[in-house]
């Protein structure tokens, strides 16, 4: 699976689907939170795959987050089987906010 | 399953909406009934009228919230399911009920073991022992052995204690001269309100803030402290030992809850969201006026040495400030962190990815919200200016804010309680028609 900043263009296109995803709790899409780790696509099999992480454990939102996930590349992707798998390694920390995100979070999203 | 997803582990939302709908309605009757109280405020904490306030905001306001937003939470920080949702409805029937049989009790002056008084107290007790049921059943399931879920199981042994004490003072009224009458409420303050706020402030607050990389050895010194000096502190009440025993044991919980004052303070530091929404910035001026809270309750511990006209009106302040200020600002604040999410879940789980659905931060008045944190400020101000110079008029001027302040938050409550909205479907970028090519495998 391609780690994100190894993406080529059509799993690029899959991370774009995934940036209308927000975090429900701050505003800000998941991706700029630096929650996705990687991106596979494979149109041979008909299969998108998604490896993602959550800010913190037992986040009350968590599942409704990956299932966000699912339903926005299905609806770009019909016809593809899109796996969200949800890992806790590595852990999440801030420094994998993009820079985009940090601006957002420092502006205030409300 | 996915390990550490606590939607599936959510209780039913009806189970848990009614209490923050209670507790709405009980911080407005107890605003109302400070207009009447007025000149009471000022005397003693002992007066009927006071403790009447008190216990509605104490048990119909608090508690009430504290045992709804629990029932959410304990999903969240132990990650397992909760033990019973029938236990959790039958909680809140008793608690509701009880509480105004208690609030009228001692309102008319029916300290004794009046039927109202006996009844109410009976259906608290039975509340609260159902809550204790339901938390130590899910711990008993948990495998996160955190500090923060180690402070939640201890106050609510604490809070068993406090209500079986309680009623035994109404009982046998005879045992108040065994300092009864503080230890019940040092271990309702101290033990449960106080033990419960440090673990679940210490796991939201971070969380809330995005704060990451925070030392918890100043929460496991807190625990020792503050459970350590209350043990002392109560033994010392009850066999009426010296000042001194008294003061060490005051001074360890004050150091205590300055480490849990000292984890939260680096969380805000540390925070990545700049900016405080309205839920923030409650729970900041909650954290403020806790800090008027250890400096009165620290003197309080060195009352022998206090004026006793002086005396009351600190042990006045240290109480109002901890149920009025800290705790009320807390919940207040909490609220708005907590219920929409609780109401956005029910209603749009099913519809993301779907429709465009609106944040929860987008389901309550703004307007209100930030009206009614300055109505409280101004509530706040006023009752302690009132406590202080012993004047009704303020207190009044104080009842008329806090009313406002209630009346907004119970319609923000509302608000989000019966949020709806015309839902439309999300429209998705189409993407290029092209040969797609194959992934690069790495």
């Amino acid at each position: 699976m391609a780690k994100i900043d190894n993406l080529n263009e059509i799993e690029q296109e899959v991370l774009e689907v995934i940036k209308t995803v927000p975090d429900p709790e701050v505003g800000v899409n998941i991706v700029d939170l630096g929650l996705i780790y990687e991106v596979a696509y494979d149109e041979e099999n008909k299969r998108i795959d998604v490896k993602m992480t959550l800010s913190a454990r037992g986040c009350p939102v968590g599942d409704t987050i990956l299932q966000h996930v699912q339903t926005v590349v299905s609806n770009v992707f019909p016809g593809f089987y899109v796996d969200v798998e949800l890992v806790w390694e590595p852990q999440w920390t801030p420094a994998n906010i993009t820079d985009e995100g940090r601006e957002e979070l420092d502006g205030g999203a409300f | 399953m996915q390990a550490g997803l606590s939607t599936k582990n959510a209780p039913s939302p009806k189970v848990v909406l009614p209490y923050y709908a209670y507790g709405a309605v009980a911080f407005i009757a107890a605003a109302i009934m400070m207009f009447f109280a007025g000149n009471d405020i000022t005397l003693t904490y002992m007066s009927p009228k006071v403790l009447s306030i008190a216990h509605v905001l104490i048990l119909g306001w608090i508690t009430m919230i504290i045992f709804g937003a629990l029932y959410q939470l304990i999903p969240v920080v132990m990650e397992v399911k909760l033990y019973s949702e029938k236990l959790a409805m039958a909680s809140f029937i008793t608690l509701g009920l009880g509480t105004p049989m208690m609030a009228y009790s001692f309102w008319v002056n029916f300290i004794g073991a009046s039927h109202a008084m006996m009844t109410g107290g009976g259906l608290v007790i039975l509340s609260v022992i159902m809550f204790v049921i339901n938390v130590f059943g899910s711990a008993a399931k948990t495998e996160i052995k955190t500090i923060e879920n180690r402070f939640i199981a201890t106050s609510v042994v604490w809070l068993l204690l406090t209500v079986i004490l309680g009623l035994s003072i109404v009982l046998f009224p005879q045992i108040l001269a065994n300092g009864s009458f503080q230890i019940h409420i040092h271990l309702g303050i101290i033990g449960w309100f106080m033990m419960l706020v440090v673990g679940v402030a210490s796991t939201l607050m971070p969380m809330f803030f995005i704060a990451h990389q925070l030392n918890k050895k100043c929460l496991e010194r807190a625990y020792w402290m503050i459970n350590g000096g209350l043990v002392v502190l109560l033994t010392t009440m009850f066999l009426d030992l010296g000042n001194y025993a008294k003061l060490g044991a005051g001074v360890a919980i004050f150091l205590g809850f300055m480490m849990f004052f000292k984890y939260n303070l680096s969380a805000y530091k540390k925070r990545l969201r700049r900016s405080l929404d309205i839920g923030m910035k409650l729970s900041v001026l909650a954290f403020s006026l806790f800090a008027l809270t250890m400096l009165t309750g620290l003197l309080s511990a060195f009352g022998s040495i206090i004026d006793a006209k002086y005396l009351t009106t600190i042990n006045l302040i240290y109480g109002i400030s901890l149920i009025y200020g800290f705790l009320t600002a807390l919940i207040l604040g909490q609220m708005y962190k907590t219920l929409p999410f609780i109401v956005w879940l029910k209603l749009y789980q099913d519809k993301v990815g779907k429709f465009k659905t609106p944040l929860p931060a987008d389901m309550h008045s703004e307007e209100a919200a930030q009206a009614h944190y300055f109505f409280f400020i101004a509530g706040f101000s006023l009752l302690i200016a009132g406590v202080i110079f012993k004047e009704a008029i303020l207190i009044q001027a104080s009842a008329a804010f806090m009313l406002l302040t209630a009346l907004l938050y119970g319609y923000n409550t509302l608000k989000i309680l019966n949020h709806k909205q015309k839902l439309k479907p999300l429209v998705m970028p189409k993407l290029k028609p092209r040969v797609r090519p194959m992934a690069k495998k790495n």
